[in-house]
């Protein structure tokens, strides 16, 4: 057996992560921190972790990674306690354990040729794009703009941006906090009225920038997004409408988690016709094109 | 002093009586990634069931949890058999573990042929799928005929002379009759129990949650009917000297025990793995410890040997 086929061994950690803390915010959001430095050191933009919720659900959830610090070991995930399994992780609190089997998956690998990056988000699909422009403000190859959706409060302070973005409608005038501190511009959608969103989907917010945008221009843009199925068909649908590349984060049921059973399939349309990939570990980015095909 | 996990199943040396179960290691090195797991820990390692052709399995959703366990209907996906054998089978490495082929097909001839073809590779058994619940023909619609099961058998067993494993569905009325119609065709070993037929209903939707619509049931659950298969079994094929692969279930060195008393010779791990990706080093320690605890020198001492009230 050579050292190629062994490449993929040992690369997903199995850990009792202390939890750290537990923040719930409004709209029924939590924000879970705990500490699996393993998972921490290893963690990209796109990828996530498998989790245990509670002794009495031992089948795991799979979460998005949306902050992984190297240094203190910690991971942070956002999520809404959507079903009985999220629900009892919800209930955890500073101390417990909690089972962390990760980092999982091919996150966004943003292409440099293509410098501009539109980073497209929904919901508790915010994470992986929080966690890209953290490691994307400090490198020179790239430039964000982040636009985020949601139709509760976001669970992070909003300020008035300093300055405009050409191609946004003035509505969109709020910006996320941290991204204003990290020099990544940032614009809010929603359709619950909420302070500083343009009232609408976050992606006719994309296609109000990108309708903007000269040939020039969009010939160095590429598209990442995740969040909910409506929400990734419409950014595919403006990827190919703009022609630009679409990196698209999806989730699907999952139960092993690293590739064992095939159930957390996707269609993928590939040359050869469609064939069915595992979001665990052959996403869980795929491009648009072969997932949301023109 | 020999390792007293250390076994024989159909001749071959087993390090553990633990054997990863088809449909849930995909082909064989996917749990690797996980680190500290090594398939040297097991017995054997039962690959994803296998065509002579690929197939592309079913649509989406294909796994659901439900109480003690979960329904999978994967339906089979596999790139068929030459491409196994060409490109996968060289990934492994056969110095760790066994390697068994799952062989499925939609006619006694592909079950045949499927089977000639791992003949010719390094694979070093084959267990028969005549229980799959997730497809439309062959699966489960052969297993539950004892008489076509033991054609599907027979059809193998000329194909090889490798051990085959005729693994049974549960979801018949008689198991021993079938058990003992494959042993007859030629089965070196059985594989105790397939998942057990089940459904959920979304209920907002009011469509099935699996895109197949019904998929098969695994862990805990089906583990009290699983054991009991296994018991029934036993009472035809021990007395003939044919090993069974007691599955459905099985968490933990106490489950696992369980099924050894039962009379299974090997026990496997699926949906445990799902839950702990760790779990086989403490199935493995937990059984050393209980045959420590007993004064058993060997897990072969424990086969069939519960006492019956």
């Amino acid at each position: 057996m050579n050292t190629e086929a062994r490449a993929h061994r040992g690369t997903i950690a199995l850990e009792d992560a202390c939890v750290l803390s537990q923040q719930r915010f409004d709209g029924n959001q939590f924000i879970l921190r705990v500490r699996a430095p393993r998972c921490a050191q290893r963690a990209t933009p796109g990828s996530f972790a498998h989790l245990t919720c509670d002794t009495s659900i031992p089948m795991r959830r799979p979460l998005s990674i949306m902050r992984a610090d190297a240094d203190d070991g910690s991971v942070e995930f956002l999520y809404k306690p959507v079903g009985h399994g999220l629900a009892q992780l919800a209930t955890r609190e500073a101390d417990d354990i909690v089972s962390v089997l990760g980092p999982i998956g091919h996150g966004f690998d943003p292409d440099p040729k293509r410098p501009m990056i539109l980073a497209v988000a929904g919901g508790v699909g915010i994470p992986p794009v929080y966690f890209l422009a953290e490691t994307l403000r400090d490198d020179a190859r790239f430039a964000l703009l982040v636009l985020l959706g949601s139709e509760v409060p976001f669970p992070f302070p909003t300020t008035v941006r300093d300055e405009s973005i050409t191609g946004l409608p003035p509505s969109a005038s709020h910006a996320i906090v941290d991204l204003e501190r990290w020099h990544v511009p940032s614009a809010l959608a929603s359709n619950a009225g909420l302070e500083g969103c343009y009232p609408g989907h976050v992606p006719d917010l994309a296609r109000a920038w990108l309708s903007k945008q000269s040939g020039d221009v969009l010939e160095r843009v590429q598209i990442v997004s995740c969040g909910p199925e409506a929400m990734l068909r419409a950014t595919a649908a403006l990827a190919h409408e703009f022609d630009v590349p679409a990196a698209l984060a999806v989730e699907e049921f999952m139960a092993c988690g690293v590739g064992g059973c095939a159930g957390c399939i996707v269609p993928i349309h590939t040359p050869d016709g469609i064939a069915m990939k595992r979001v665990c570990v052959d996403g869980p980015v795929f491009d648009a094109r072969e997932l949301y095909p023109a | 002093m020999n390792d007293p996990l250390a076994t024989t199943f159909c001749g071959l040396n087993f390090s553990s009586p633990v054997v990863l179960l088809s449909g849930c290691v995909g082909f064989g090195e996917e749990y690797t990634r996980v680190e500290g797991f090594s398939n040297a820990d097991a017995g054997a390692v039962v690959l994803k069931g296998t065509y002579l052709e690929a197939r592309p399995g079913n649509p989406p959703h294909r796994v659901w949890e439900s109480p003690s366990g979960m329904l999978n209907a994967i339906g089979l996906q596999n790139p068929g058999a030459a491409t196994v054998i060409r490109d996968i089978l060289p990934r492994l490495d056969f110095d760790e573990t066994r390697f068994f082929a799952n062989v499925c097909g939609s006619t006694i001839e592909e079950y045949a042929a499927v089977t000639a073809r791992f003949d010719d590779s390094p694979i070093d058994a084959m267990e028969i799928n005549i229980s799959c619940p997730n497809v439309d023909h062959g699966g489960v619609e052969f297993g539950n005929d004892p008489g076509v099961s033991a054609k599907v058998v027979a059809a193998c067993r000329k194909a090889t002379s490798k051990p085959i494993i005729a693994k049974l569905s549960p979801n018949q009325t008689d198991i021993a009759t079938n058990a003992r119609a494959c042993i007859e065709a030629g089965a070196d070993a059985l594989a105790v129990i397939n998942t057990v037929m089940g459904m959920a209903i979304d209920i907002t939707t009011r469509r099935p949650v699996l895109g197949n619509n019904r998929g098969g049931l695994s862990g805990p659950a089906i583990r009290p009917i699983a054991l009991l298969k296994v018991h029934q079994v036993y009472q035809e094929a021990g007395p003939l000297g044919i090993p069974i692969i007691g599955q459905g279930g099985i968490c933990s060195a106490h489950d696992a025990i369980e099924f050894l008393l039962a009379g299974a010779s090997a026990i496997g791990l699926g949906t445990a793995l799902f839950y702990d990706p760790l779990v086989v080093t403490k199935v493995n320690a937990g059984i050393r410890d209980y045959l420590r605890e007993h004064g058993t020198e060997s897990v072969g001492d424990l086969i069939g040997t519960v006492e019956l009230r």
